[in-house]
């Protein structure tokens, strides 16, 4: 079972910014509900940097949901004032910390509001030299950031581990060391938990494919205990994945990227699409936009 | 105790393409190993050099590489017979930089007129370049198929934006195409995947994957061509398993660095041994990238990267 944190309450979405910029409750409302009856666990409320009035954007925003919805929110901001506004705004369920970096600035203002108000914190792996490089650096960030989070009084079973999944189009380098460190975490830290922007990994591809991506990448994933993930949760067959309802699939694509490979021609449609993206995701074949129709 | 000489493990085949007229052709393609790694492999056909010709007389160029052309600049047919005539050139590509829209935005039966012209004049194997605008592209170098009928003339560059509309024409005329995309080796296997549903033959489809300047990005592009190359022969991509294009001469000369003068730049050293070292030294780590198409321009530079394929390809049984 993975924690489904719902990723669309965004002011990215042509929906949703400019009801958060005219502060009408509405729209938003109606998708909180939504997103809660598809199974999500947790509701994102992403407003980006909101360098100006993000304070009271927030603040409104926690407001706004809470009167029609109990999920636990993850307050997404990169704007340290911001993110205090909206984690005094909240009055029910224990909120998470969408992100703390190790960039010294996000660090320094991020780790007191943790304890201070009783929160988890998502520990992204940004480090002070920005994107780790690969699965040795992304184990050194984490080591780090669990060491100065514990050093300030948070436990590490309140640390959620972010190993930064990247476009599968940019660099497949990059998606393997995202695996092979989670493959990692649970000797490097067992009490850690773990989460994922697991859309970026789908970023830059035609938006009919992109769920295709998704689901595959969450299994591959959830080899390692992948504890939650920011996700599409309008996707139905995703959510119906975390939640653990799809352990065929599961096991196909575990054996694969165990080495065993079945034979194509004994799959069927949907266990060959996993097929061809599990492949695409490990870089054996190389990914183009026509990954599953070749 | 003796040293084990660690030795790739190759699965693919480059597709040898031929290319050039009828009973002419030159055949590209067919490497069964990296880049002059003979000890591994196979490279049946040498990379060669495709000298520029411009359909008008160049106007921004330094003089140090306008001056061996400064005599049959403006006339391209008289340019293409000196490049083969003078200096050995042994495949000739066409840019048709003046149908520009930005530039003097010759006309498409113009345009076509003047490659007509060149593919009658040459015998060696004649690419016809655009302008990189999809539109104006489509609609020049479609006449360019039509004007050139049975000369299997190498038409790009084909993009995203155009390929339909090209690579159709150019099936219709069998003509050779080239799949351009920027930089990016994801978009080279979608392109040609998508060329290839076009029904465009395998042996009519070259890759160029964009190559900037020494300087100028040419790491990346070096990269995604050394890219193409693994995934071609050691994952048996299929669909990158074609020759490639690296069409660099016009990024080489339009840098500060070969246009900056000897009394401007003292600290950089002669202003035409600069300027053709530049061009030599991205033609030498494209050819070590996996390229087997060098579109060049200095002719003392295109002889140092003969020299350069001639060493490369010698064996010890010679």
């Amino acid at each position: 079972m993975v924690v489904c944190i719902a990723e669309s309450i965004n002011i990215m979405s042509n929906t949703i910014g400019p009801a958060m910029k005219e502060r009408n409750p509405k729209p938003i409302q109606e998708m909180a509900k939504v997103l809660a009856d598809s199974g999500a666990d947790y509701l994102d409320l992403n407003i980006g940097p909101a360098r100006k009035g993000g304070d009271e954007l927030m603040d409104w925003l926690v407001k706004t949901v809470q009167e029609v919805s109990d999920l636990p929110l993850s307050l997404d901001t990169t704007n340290p004032v911001a993110m205090e506004a909206g984690l005094k705004a909240i009055a029910k369920g224990r909120p998470l910390i969408n992100s703390v970096s190790l960039q010294p600035e996000r660090l320094e203002k991020g780790i007191p509001m943790v304890t201070k108000y009783n929160a988890d914190v998502i520990g992204l792996l940004w480090g002070k030299e920005g994107m780790p490089r690969d699965a040795n650096e992304r184990a050194a960030l984490a080591v780090d950031f669990i060491f100065q989070a514990n050093e300030a009084g948070i436990a590490t079973s309140d640390i959620w581990i972010d190993p930064i999944a990247t476009p599968i189009c940019v660099d497949i380098n990059q998606v393997l060391s995202g695996l092979e460190f989670m493959s990692m975490l649970s000797e490097i830290a067992p009490e850690a938990k773990s989460t994922v922007g697991l859309s970026n990994i789908s970023n830059g591809v035609p938006d009919d494919l992109r769920l295709y991506l998704n689901r595959t990448y969450l299994m591959m994933l959830m080899k390692y205990g992948l504890y939650s993930a920011i996700v599409d949760a309008y996707d139905k067959e995703l959510i119906a994945i975390a939640k653990g309802e799809r352990p065929e699939y599961l096991k196909l694509v575990h054996n694969i990227m165990d080495g065993n490979e079945p034979d194509p021609a004994s799959l069927d449609k949907a266990e060959l699409e996993h097929y061809k993206t599990t492949r695409v995701l490990l870089g054996k074949v190389l990914f183009s936009n026509s990954w599953l129709t070749t | 105790m003796a040293i084990e000489i660690p030795n790739a493990a190759y699965s693919g085949k480059i597709k040898e393409v031929p290319l050039g007229q009828e009973g002419k052709t030159i055949t590209f393609g067919g490497e069964t190993c990296y880049p002059f790694h003979l000890f591994e492999g196979a490279m049946p056909h040498p990379p060669k050099i495709a000298m520029e010709v411009y359909d008008r007389a160049p106007e921004e160029w330094p003089d140090t590489v306008m001056e061996p052309f400064a005599d049959v600049a403006g006339d391209p047919v008289a340019w293409a017979n000196k490049c083969i005539d003078s200096y050995g050139a042994e495949m000739i590509m066409l840019q048709l930089a003046s149908i520009d829209p930005n530039a003097q935005n010759t006309s498409a039966d113009e345009a076509a007129a003047i490659a007509k012209k060149v593919s009658d004049a040459v015998d060696v194997p004649l690419i016809v370049w655009g302008c990189t605008n999809v539109d104006k592209d489509t609609e020049v170098l479609k006449a360019v198929c039509e004007a050139c009928e049975g000369k299997n003339v190498i038409i790009g560059p084909v993009q995203e934006g155009n390929y339909r509309a090209i690579g159709a024409t150019a099936i219709g005329y069998k003509h050779t195409v080239v799949a351009s995309t920027p930089i990016d080796i994801n978009l080279a296997k979608q392109l040609n995947i998508l060329l290839g549903n076009l029904n465009v033959p395998d042996d009519k489809l070259l890759i160029d994957p964009t190559t900037g300047a020494l300087g100028y990005g040419l790491e990346y592009c070096y990269s995604v061509m050394e890219r193409i190359r693994m995934a071609a022969l050691t994952q048996e991509d299929e669909r990158l398993q074609f020759p490639i294009l690296a069409n660099f001469a016009k990024e080489v000369w339009k840098t500060k660095e070969v246009k900056l003068s000897s009394a401007e730049a003292p600290l950089l050293g002669d202003q035409k041994k600069r300027g053709i070292l530049m061009e030599a030294m991205t033609a030498q780590c494209v050819l070590l990238a996996g390229a087997d198409i060098l579109v060049m321009r200095h002719p003392e530079a295109i002889s140092l990267v003969k020299e350069a394929i001639k060493d490369l390809m010698t064996t010890e049984e010679g």
